[in-house]
């Protein structure tokens, strides 16, 4: 046993304590209103997008991709619809080789009105603003397949006297039944569902957006507030076979491991409008546009709306880059134009005390590394400076992910880039499992010396890694689920397994490959759960370096490097940490809508 | 009689005091319109100035459903919009008599960030030009040429914070941007408080109304433009309030609506710059009257009304939804209609289907295709009325299937003159309808069209009294209330005299901010206004009644839509409308920086300050469950460090510390509190002169 296993040994002690700093957490809309033009289009808005293993089904994979933010469930007589005149989209990659999506599923929805002579939105039996839809699949850029003719949206929930009352629809089931007879089977195989739902995510806006004022769950200065609370969303959800999504064909039983780096996809969904919009003057409007020439003339789409890891377009990207972001494709290139706002983001800044740190004090737990590892560094990871760049060349980066041989030329690109080797592998490349990108746990030391080197083999935690440059959401699929009900199950994702990981003695006796649970939660993938602003907070207050052995400045190379910071980090909260409602636990696991006559209250501001 | 008539009216004082019940004006109103938030207008209100009775307040409101905390990019006004307000005045020319254009820009002025406000600095910054038209062929001419939009009320940290706007409050921004134009109007254009109020979750859920309802826009915010305009500027000849023959001057009618239009032409861009227009300017969204568009047009209609210019031809074309609104269906018990179906109308609402006015007269129908008054045409007692086939009786008694031709459709598309049959059923001869009654409205511009009508010459109903305490006479029932107490009060209802009755100036005779335009829209399908002119209701027969008070017109008064109010107050002085929910309230958070270490924790090390506010001396308080080197630096609100309180190596137990801090500049800042090198806490601190 060398040193460090002794440390993390000791370290399950401390792992007690933490178990109730780490527990419950909190959350930005990841992407409700996020950029000055969609925000005045709601109707092709893309709010937030979920990739996950099927908890109750482990041989597929649930996407979901929900559009149209803050919707009131009363919010009648003309509730919300999907748009006629959208096309909304789930992009896949499974394949860096090749180029553009390897798999979209387009949604193309009609709206109908069954009664014109009503201002209601149903009324003896018949529907207003009917919504139904057609589900195609393009596989390799090639022709689009219909898989789903003629897909049902089930109408809003309204109140009692619309959906049950005889003079309503008259159905004598509840609602969630109107949910359950809409999901569709397609052709080949994908259970769909295209409708209203709770609006999963879960956020104290009103906090976070006065200028960081962040209010963590439990606190007892001022209550955190979910912004998001008894909000509706349209969504849309696809439960796929693994075999169908992965790049060969194969099932999740001919993976390598758990994390078999064949099994990684890449995520992104977007809203696309026609190029022309013409209103005729007398409440029509006509769609124009085509690329192409005479017989070969297409409609012409431009994407007004995308959305792969939450928050991006939030927080990550300034107010000037915010539209133009929308309208990129993350699988050509264009986004190396943002790289700079992974490798320096703003939100550093507010964890820096020598930027804005002091300014705003709700982010006082969360202090980058400015000397990181005294023993063999130290590394400031603070904006504009040098980061691990010290080290490119050197014989400890050789062959690892750091190495220019591998991908040194964009994890270390030059000397004022610090967060070019987490944030921005964990936004647009995934994470390899090489190192540095392994836990501490069982990490040897800097040769001829006794201090940890991070850059060596420890335990593996994450492979998502699919280098096709760009924002999506990327999931390996191998990956074991986390069921709901374990007491290991956390909203922390992917933190909570590396604390596991570190502390655990379950899990901290070896550097062997094992599953840890959570290895399934963000950012490998989504789930609905998923406390994704606290951890991505976390993330830039530099708690996946600290994972990766290059610890908070307070550790000086000697004793316990789970120090007073990195327990701060840990403890972090960003406001509320869990949804409103919980979630169905079959498909399309979204909740409920809330019903427009009488649900209950709650205060979101 | 009379002694009847004062009973009813306690009975109706005590309905009318009690909660009343409530729709969205327009909100969302229309497919089209409801996918473009910030082209779609809510709500248009036109009052005489509490104030300044020289002057009338035109409000229009846009974008629906504000979420006060809807950041990062709240809410603004438009670039490529086109919001106008529209005025007539004179019935004889042909378009808008004036028109307010109002154009805006936006601005970022610092695109390095994702938040809305900092350091001193907006992102989507608004600003606006107003242009002023007179004469439907004059060019539009600039009043307000850099006209300020105040920021969305983000927080303390944002508005008064110094690493925000560091103002001194919210009311102070909305302060700075009331504007004064060349010609001589207010202006005010920004985020406020929705003043509407309605249960939208029972109404359209199939009529649910409930009591008590609950108001669906409470806490929503919406963007205004406010105008504050003198009477003699609006009034077709230039003539001031004083020069009006009555309080009923036919000559001080307006007509107002609002309308947001776009270029026609949309041409998205993939490379996500905005997206470029051309084109003519099309119409896409328009209010006058309140709820027209949310419940009298049908949902097959609803775009292409939103394309109509109010008072042009065309608008013809929606007579029969107020002839016959598809709403008279669920006040109408008979067996075709739907009113049993719609519990929360029915209970409470019953249309005339057989009004008896006086022996020998009637029954006259008025459920939805029934003959209504029709079958007066031809009778020679029309002549002089407002149904004088030589005047107004080709439109307002068309057909045998248009009932409501003689108030909905008048109420909407025409305004109501003082003319018999519209006048109070005081001392009406021979119990007759058609006889010359008791004034009590005039805002008649005949220009067939959807449009608040406001009769600028009534007089104002004071909100407070001299002593500031609310006015008991005012009624957010409006012109309804006018009617009751013209009906009922023995200061009114004992002469034909024309007299000030108070709420004479609430809906439909204008609209102020106060008014619940629902229940009075609701109890008006319900057939109240015909009952004010004396069309009774069913239970009322001339040869054995002693009272037209029935309890059917109680009913029928004491319905609500749910909601009687708004969820705040208004502003006293203009803009009237309140100032826009903050999204932050309450107290800030400081993360404290100490908590868990292997020796220490949170609770075990504390800090405290105090006073706090300070102006010279503070004293720090600090427990220590351990020895250690504890020093306290102060920092302004940018991290520079001001000063330094070295405290040497202390013992565990509680310690105080002295300082004086009257060198400081008044402002921010914060007390880090180190032990042994280690920060575990920082206090944010106030000083003050």
């Amino acid at each position: 046993m060398n040193k460090t296993q002794t440390l993390l040994k000791r370290w399950g002690i401390t792992a007690l304590a933490l178990g109730f700093t780490v527990l419950g957490h909190s959350a930005f809309a990841s992407s409700h209103r996020e950029a000055p033009l969609i925000a005045q289009d709601p109707q092709a808005d893309n709010t937030d997008v979920y990739a996950f293993r099927s908890p109750d089904d482990t041989n597929t994979i649930t996407l979901i991709a929900n559009y149209i933010p803050f919707q009131l469930p009363e919010g009648g007589p003309n509730y919300y619809t999907f748009g006629s005149d959208v096309r909304y989209e789930i992009h896949v990659k499974n394949n860096s080789a090749t180029a553009g999506d390897d798999i979209t599923y387009r949604f193309t929805f009609s709206v109908n009105n069954e009664d014109t002579t009503t201002f209601f939105n149903i009324r003896l039996g018949k529907r207003n603003q009917r919504v139904t839809y057609r589900l195609q699949r393009i596989i390799n850029g090639g022709t689009a397949v219909t898989i789903v003719a003629n897909g049902q949206v089930p109408p809003p929930n309204i109140g009692p006297r619309s959906i049950n009352g005889a003079a309503g629809l008259n159905f004598s089931g509840n609602y969630d039944s109107l949910i359950n007879n809409s999901i569709a089977t397609a052709t080949t195989g994908e259970k769909v569902y295209a409708g209203p739902a709770d609006d999963p995510f879960f956020a104290d806006l009103a906090g976070i957006f006065d200028l960081g004022g962040f209010r963590p769950a439990g606190n007892s200065a001022n209550p955190t507030k979910d912004g998001l609370s008894r909000f509706n969303v349209s969504t849309i959800c696809i439960k796929v076979p693994i075999k169908t999504l992965q790049q060969s064909g194969q099932d999740v039983t001919h993976a390598t491991s758990i994390l078999d780096p064949k099994y990684v996809i890449g995520v992104w969904a977007s809203a696309s409008r026609r190029l022309i919009r013409t209103f005729n003057g007398d409440g029509t409007v006509t769609l124009g546009g085509t690329v192409g020439f005479g017989g070969g003339a297409q409609p012409a789409w431009v994407q007004v709306s995308r959305l792969g890891m939450p928050l991006t377009n939030e927080a990550i990207i300034p107010i000037g880059g915010k539209d133009k972001w929308n309208a990129l494709n993350p699988t050509d290139g264009s986004n190396n134009a943002y790289f700079n706002n992974f490798n320096n983001p703003e939100l550093a800044l507010y964890m820096d005390a020598s930027q804005y740190g002091s300014a705003v004090p709700a982010l006082n737990a969360l202090r980058i590394q400015k000397a990181s590892r005294p023993d063999i560094g130290p590394f400031d990871f603070r904006n504009g400076h040098k980061g691990l760049y010290n080290l490119k060349g050197s014989s400890l980066v050789s062959g690892t992910a750091l190495d220019d041989a591998n991908y040194g030329n964009l994890l270390l690109p030059d000397s004022m880039s610090p967060r070019a080797v987490d944030l921005f592998p964990i936004f647009n490349t995934g994470v390899p499992n090489t190192p540095p990108y392994q836990l501490a746990t069982g990490k040897g030391n800097v040769p001829s010396t006794t201090k940890m080197n991070p850059l060596s083999q420890g335990k593996p935690f994450i492979n998502n890694f699919l280098p096709a440059l760009g924002d999506m959401l990327r999931l390996n699929m191998a990956v074991p689920v986390t069921p709901r009900n374990s007491p290991d199950f956390s909203s922390e994702g992917l933190i909570k397994a590396a604390v596991l990981g570190l502390t655990d003695p379950r899990f901290n006796t070896d550097k062997s490959l094992q599953f840890i649970p959570n290895m399934d939660g963000f950012p490998n993938g989504r789930r609905l759960e998923d406390d994704v602003t606290t951890i991505e907070l976390q993330a830039v207050g530099g708690v996946v370096l600290a994972a990766i052995g290059l610890w908070f400045d307070d550790y000086n190379g000697t004793g316990d490097p789970v120090t007073p910071a990195l327990l701060r980090n840990l403890g972090f909260t960003a406001g509320p940490t869990k949804n409103d409602t919980t979630f169905k636990a079959s498909f399309p696991y979204v909740a409920t809508p809330w019903r427009g006559f009488d649900y209950s209250p709650q205060a979101r501001f | 009689m009379k002694n009847t008539f004062s009973k009813a009216l306690i009975a109706l004082g005590l309905l009318m005091a009690s909660a009343l019940v409530s729709q969205a004006s327009s909100h969302r109103e229309a497919p089209l319109i409801a996918s473009d938030p910030q082209a779609d207008n809510t709500d248009l209100y036109a009052f005489k100035s509490p104030n300044d009775s020289n002057k009338i307040i035109i409000i229009a409101n846009y974008i629906p459903m504000e979420l006060p905390h809807g950041g990062p990019n709240w809410y603004t006004f438009g670039q490529n919009i086109r919001y106008e307000i529209h005025i007539k005045n004179d019935a004889a020319t042909s378009g808008d008599d004036i028109t307010y254009r109002f154009t805006f820009n936006i601005t970022n002025e610092d695109s390095s960030t994702f938040f809305n406000i900092r350091l001193g600095k907006q992102n989507q910054k608004n600003t606006y030009k107003l242009e002023r038209r007179i004469g439907a062929t004059n060019s539009f001419v600039t009043i307000v040429s850099n006209g300020i939009v105040p920021p969305p009320n983000i927080g303390p940290r944002s508005i008064e914070g110094a690493a925000g706007l560091h103002v001194a409050n919210y009311d102070t921004l909305m302060r700075r941007a009331i504007m004064t134009s060349v010609s001589g109007e207010r202006v005010f254009a920004g985020p406020i408080d929705d003043p509407f109020f309605v249960d939208l979750g029972g109404a359209f859920d199939l009529g649910g109304f409930r009591q008590p309802g609950k108001d669906g826009l409470a806490k929503n915010n919406c963007h205004t433009l406010a105008l504050e305009i003198p009477i003699a500027t609006l009034q077709k000849s230039g003539k001031k309030v004083s020069q009006a023959s009555s309080f009923l001057d036919p000559n001080f009618v307006i007509g107002v609506w609002a309308s947001a239009s776009r270029p026609a032409v949309t041409t998205f861009n993939d490379t996500g710059d905005a997206p470029s227009v051309s084109g003519p300017w099309i119409q896409i969204s328009r209010l006058g009257m309140p709820l027209t568009n949310e419940v009298i047009i049908p949902i097959g209609k609803k775009d292409l009304w939103n394309s109509i210019p109010s008072g042009s031809p065309a608008d013809a074309q929606f007579l029969k939804y107020f002839n016959n609104p598809e709403l008279g269906l669920y006040v109408d018990s008979s067996i075709n209609g739907y009113g049993k179906a719609v519990p929360g109308l029915n209970n409470y609402l019953r249309i005339q289907s057989a009004s008896r006015p006086t022996t020998g007269l009637g029954p006259f129908d008025f459920r939805n295709t029934k003959s209504g008054l029709y079958p007066l045409k031809g009778n020679p007692a029309l002549a002089g009325t407002a149904f004088d086939p030589t005047t107004f009786g080709g439109l307002l008694l068309p057909n045998a299937s248009s009932p409501r031709s003689v108030d909905i459709m008048p109420i909407f598309m025409t305004g109501v003159p003082n003319l018999a049959p519209y006048q109070l059923a005081v001392m009406k001869s021979g119990g007759n309808p058609l006889a010359a009654g008791k004034p009590f409205i005039n805002n008649f511009l005949p220009v067939l069209g959807d449009m608040l009508r406001l009769n600028m010459a009534t007089p104002v109903t004071p909100r407070t009294l001299p002593s500031g305490a609310p006015n008991p006479q005012f009624s957010n029932l409006g012109i309804l209330a006018a009617a009751v107490q013209g009906l009922t009060n023995p200061m009114y209802n004992s002469s034909t005299n024309m007299q000030f009755i108070p709420n004479m100036d609430g809906f439909p005779n204008g609209r102020r901010l106060e008014d619940d335009v629902t229940t009075i829209s609701l109890q008006a399908i319900g057939g109240v206004a015909l009952a004010a002119i004396g069309l009774w209701y069913d239970d009322y027969n001339p040869a054995t009644s002693t009272s037209p008070l029935t309890p059917q017109l109680l009913s029928t008064i004491g319905f609500s839509a749910g909601i009687d109010h708004n969820d705040t107050t208004f502003k006293t002085e203009f803009p009237f409308v309140q100032q826009p929910w903050r999204a932050y309230n309450g107290d800030e958070y400081t993360a404290p920086t100490a908590i868990t270490s292997l020796n220490l924790s949170a609770p075990a090390v504390v800090m405290v300050a105090y006073p706090n506010p300070f102006t010279n001396q503070l004293t720090f308080k600090y427990k220590m469950p351990a020895s250690g080197k504890v020093q306290i630096d102060i920092m302004d609100i940018s991290g520079r460090l001001v000063n330094s309180i070295n405290e040497g190596k202390v013992e565990a137990g509680e310690h105080l510390s002295q300082w004086n801090g009257s060198n400081l500049a008044p402002g921010n800042y914060f007390a880090r509190f180190s032990v042994n090198g280690q920060v575990f806490q920082a206090l944010k601190l106030v000083k003050t002169n």
